[in-house]
């Protein structure tokens, strides 16, 4: 019993807030008492009984007065906040550029804001959010890491069946190589009218079940569990069976009436923030593409979704999964199509499990064909944010100090009638926390003007959450954390100044925090020039991208879209074109040189080498004749395709790519293997049919029907009117369905419609950095205006000219610019090539994208600068010599 | 200074006065919780009788400390003569009151017949 003593935390509390006088007598009792109750009872309860005691001395006469001064704090902060508002007024300039200024970085830090928390949102919406992964391949081949997510259509069944920490799984298959997936002619079957809609795909009714995608209307369990059913969005129910339940409902897609579909639910729209942007979920039940589709290990066409169960180890789990469908699955099927290789390629493959939550952002490596951003954008982006406030900051750091002059007297007087420094640095902070108040408003009014345009340029459609509950709380709070760490330095600095020196007048006018001062412009000057070179360099790789040689001839192709409705018209149609003078040529392909268009992934060999070498990966192109002589491609060996030969149907045309990986010396001639022979009649000149982001990839063209897309080359001075009879020559081919049509020269530049928001964006942070930096500058130049009036009044008297006045205000800025210019150039030479990597063709950084940053920025600086120094070369030295 | 005298306050004045010497805070609280059968707080016997020290009623000193208490002082409260006063004027008041009552009430109050319906 002896060693129980009270709980010392209660105790701890007790005197916390105990007056000190009864802190004795009180303690004496209820440790009396915490005695007298062990006897009576148990520890535990003695215990709780102390704490009882404890709070029960929370009261009035027993709490510390806990300083009695309380009512003289509140009358400071009034009086800070009237001297802070006296100040704000008194130099309204100032105040405008440092509320303005930092209003600005709010303004651009709150958009920011904005916009990361929606990319970061993407796909965390599910239930089961945590546990649903998306299955990734990765195999090293020559060095180079390879990454996908399309795998045989037996996989998904295989990996549920083999392993019990799955709950479900489930397949996707997005690709529009397979006819019904992408976009598709499409109406009820009561209607006529066709009309083309994007968003299809095929997936299993799994998926639908694994991500718990909101059903309006049907049965969950049964959707897309019986042959020819869909499931389409709540939109487009609403779009074509208005006000009534589709389910049910018959709709053909492109007038295919042999195959009707057959709507089993209707789903909610899926939101913005989600990877499976699809209207149109087609049923895989009962799909079968070609005879023993379903089990063949062969083709990769399938995207694997799958659910694990509560607390399975993932690491371990994608290991088990690497083995399991290498060596059981892939293996017996290498082996089987003669890949003496197989053991050796396998052993650089291996699967992982993404969680579905990364698929939007951390896909960047990954070919899955879908848009998604880019974590390092997202980390670009709040970089530049956390700059751009620094600098909005350090631009109120500066100017503050920079007026340390005009304070310096009432610091004075203030210290000498006996003000310590913290009531300074309190009065300092208070008012800073006053212009942070105004700055965020300012700010927020101005991320509210902006956001339109802001939502343009990024391509989202973003909104302001006024209502959340968190909005009014966090900004209030940052406005408070900005306001405190803008006004630290500023408040420590001007409290520490000594009365006698200040009221003597000594104060170094600023001069010995030139440094200091001098570093904060060079900062902001940097970080402008490195946002000017930026958006020069990415500029000018635009430039490039637009107007490169592209081995073939974009300009003035018209693509017609969903022609394969045409059918067997086809070819009547191309010829009913033709007559018209202005058509050049047509050709019918959907292997067009732009992304967006038809692709696939084959494996060539030299057809004497088949058994020996391992392949060479290419594309497989089906065209027509008039395929090259449509699109401008230049044939260097060999003939082009000649529709009078009969044997071309055997032949094919490589680029000049596949020749030099299948080591072809004289390709013309040879013969390839890919599932059957082919004899190379031609090689064209390589041509950029994918993004120029990557090499040019190796290229085989046979002749063959795949009929969706017309391109139609012109030669008109008037397109309106080519295009008003190619559209009449349609109607009359096919009545009931609109005409679709897009240039090749837009779907090119579409390609790059990311770099084209990159320079929108990053030209909207450069003129923001600038405008910053200049008010920054203004404010410093106006500030040393002022401390040199007395100087320049003399120098005018001893005979200055106005030119020599500019020049010698202007001279420390030139120079100050030209540090920053020196700093900003390697860094932005640095990341601005680090960018340039990304493309495989890409423009080499010249030194007159330097030459012109540094123009622009001196120019700049010096236009901002004459206001003040001309201001006061023009100054009557009459008046500011009186003074004295 | 406040004169008047609460039901809890003169509870706490009375057994101050039948401790005498040992008429500090704990045992107050003690004596009150044995007297009355209600519990109570040492916070709440201490902040009465800080009250009443106020007022005028009590005085206080330090005491000798013992070991139970950690070697701490205690604080023994006494009746001043102006307390002793009071409660006696409380007494006197109450007494006054009683003495104006019925009898018959008063009987049925002390064996605790009273009827309503015969007032």
């Amino acid at each position: 019993m002896a060693d129980l003593k009270p709980p010392r935390f209660a105790q701890k509390v007790l005197l916390s807030f105990l007056r000190e006088e009864i802190s004795e007598e009180v303690q004496g009792d209820l440790e009396e008492l915490f005695f007298s109750n062990l006897e009576k009872s148990t520890p535990a309860r003695a215990r709780l009984n102390y704490w009882y005691q404890v709070l029960n001395y929370l009261r009035p006469f027993a709490i510390k007065k806990f300083k009695s001064t309380f009512s003289n704090y509140l009358t400071m902060y009034k009086h800070d906040i009237k001297i802070g508002w006296r100040n704000l007024t008194k130099q309204k300039m100032y105040s405008a550029i440092k509320i303005g200024g930092l209003g600005m970085g709010i303004a651009a830090c709150f958009l920011i804001a904005l916009y990361l928390k929606e990319e970061l949102s993407y796909d965390q919406s599910y239930p089961d959010a945590s546990r649903i992964y998306r299955i990734v391949g990765r195999a090293t081949t020559d060095g180079v890491i390879e990454k996908w997510v399309s795998f045989p259509a037996p996989m998904a069944k295989a990996m549920l069946k083999d392993f019990p920490e799955i709950e479900i799984s489930a397949r996707l298959m997005p690709n529009s190589l397979f006819p019904g997936a992408g976009s598709n002619e499409i109406r009820p079957s009561d209607n006529k009218e066709n009309t083309y809609e994007e968003g299809f795909t095929y997936a299993d009714g799994e998926l639908l079940n694994m991500l718990q995608l909101p059903i309006i209307y049907g049965d969950k369990r049964n959707a897309l569990s019986e042959p020819n059913t869909m499931v389409i969005s709540k939109s487009k129910a609403n779009k074509y069976f208005p006000g009534q339940n589709p389910v049910g409902k018959i709709m053909f897609l492109n007038n295919d009436k042999s195959r009707p579909w057959k709507i089993s639910a209707v789903i909610q729209d899926p939101p913005s923030t989600s990877h499976l942007q699809y209207n149109f979920y087609l049923t895989l039940s009962g799909i079968e593409w070609w005879q023993g589709e379903q089990s063949s290990w062969d083709a990769d066409n399938y995207v694997d979704y799958i659910l694990l169960r509560p607390g399975t180890d993932v690491a371990l789990f994608k290991k088990k999964l690497t083995t399991d469908i290498g060596y059981n699955y892939y293996l017996p099927t290498m082996l089987k199509g003669g890949d003496k290789n197989a053991e050796k390629e396998l052993a650089t493959f291996s699967l992982h499990l993404q969680p579905v939550g990364d698929i939007h952002l951390k896909s960047y490596d990954i070919k899955d064909g879908l848009t998604h951003g880019d974590i390092r954008f997202v980390l670009m982006f709040a970089a530049i944010a956390c700059f751009i406030l620094v600098i909005a900051c350090i631009n109120f750091i500066n100017l503050s100090t920079a007026k340390s002059a005009n304070r310096a007297r009432e610091i004075g007087l203030k210290k000498v009638a006996g003000a310590s420094r913290n009531v300074l640095i309190t009065q300092f902070l208070t008012e800073s926390l006053l212009f942070s108040f105004f700055s965020f408003i300012l700010g927020i009014l101005l991320a509210w003007i902006l956001l339109p345009y802001f939502n343009l340029v990024s391509a989202r459609s973003l909104v302001i959450p006024w209502s959340a509950w968190w909005l009014a709380p966090g900004l209030l709070v940052s406005a408070v954390i900005i306001g405190l760490a803008a006004g630290l330095y500023p408040s420590i600095y001007l409290s520490s100044f000594m009365p006698i020196q200040v009221l003597k007048g000594e104060l170094s006018r600023g001069s010995k925090n030139s440094i200091l001062r001098n570093g904060l412009v060079i900062f902001q000057f940097t970080a402008s020039i490195i946002l000017i070179i930026s958006t020069v360099v990415i500029y000018d790789q635009m430039h490039f991208i637009l107007n490169k040689k592209l081995g073939y001839n974009k300009e003035q192709v018209i693509l017609v879209q969903g022609a394969n409705t045409l059918n067997k018209e086809v070819k009547n149609f191309k010829n009913e074109l033709l007559k018209n003078p202005h058509v050049i040529n047509v050709s019918v392909s959907d292997y067009l040189p732009v992304t967006g268009t038809k692709r696939n992934g084959n494996t060539f060999w030299e057809e004497s080498k088949r058994n020996s070498e391992s392949g060479v990966t290419g594309q497989f192109w089906r065209v027509d004749n008039d395929y090259i002589k449509t699109l401008g491609m230049k044939i260097i060996q060999g003939r082009d395709f000649n529709s009078s030969m009969p044997s071309d149907s055997q032949a094919v045309i490589i680029n000049q790519t596949l020749a030099n990986k299948l080591n072809l010396k004289d390709p013309v001639g040879k013969r390839i293997f890919n599932g059957g022979t082919y004899e190379v009649i031609g090689v064209v000149e390589d041509f950029n049919f994918e993004s120029l982001r990557d090499n040019i990839n190796g290229l085989c063209m046979q002749l063959g029907n795949s009929s969706s897309i017309i391109s139609v080359k012109v030669n008109s001075a008037d397109m309106q009117k080519t295009i008003a009879y190619i559209t009449s020559v349609w109607k009359t081919f096919s009545p009931n369905q609109t005409i679709r049509y897009t240039f090749l020269d837009e779907s090119y530049a579409r390609m790059y419609a990311d770099v084209k928001r990159l320079v929108s964006i990053i030209t909207g942070f450069a003129i923001l950095a600038i405008i910053i930096a200049c008010l920054g500058l203004l404010g410093l130049s106006s500030f040393i205006a002022e401390q040199r009036t007395k100087e320049i009044g003399v120098r005018k008297v001893m005979g200055a000219g106005i030119g020599t006045i500019t020049g010698l205000m202007s001279k420390d800025f030139v120079m100050l610019v030209g540090i920053a210019f020196a700093i900003a150039s390697p860094v932005a030479y640095w990341a601005m090539n680090k960018w340039l990597q990304d493309f495989a063709f890409h423009i080499n950084i010249g030194w007159w994208v330097f030459a012109l940053g540094g123009f622009v920025a001196v120019s700049i600086a010096l236009i901002t600068v004459s206001f003040q120094s001309i201001k006061a070369a023009l100054m009557d030295p009459v008046k500011s010599l009186r003074k004295e | 200074m406040e004169t008047h005298l609460g039901n809890f306050e003169e509870v706490i004045l009375l057994i101050t006065g039948i401790l005498g010497e040992e008429a500090y805070a704990f045992k107050i609280a003690d004596e009150v919780e044995i007297q009355t059968g209600r519990t109570t707080s040492i916070g709440a016997v201490h902040s009465t009788l800080n009250r009443l020290e106020n007022k005028g009623f009590l005085t206080s000193q330090f005491g000798k400390p013992t070991v139970e208490r950690g070697g701490r002082r205690k604080r023994i409260y006494t009746i001043t003569a102006y307390g002793r006063r009071i409660l006696a004027a409380s007494r006197d008041f109450k007494l006054s009151l009683w003495k104006q009552y019925p009898d018959i009430i008063i009987d049925s109050l002390i064996y605790g017949r009273l009827s309503i319906k015969g007032i």
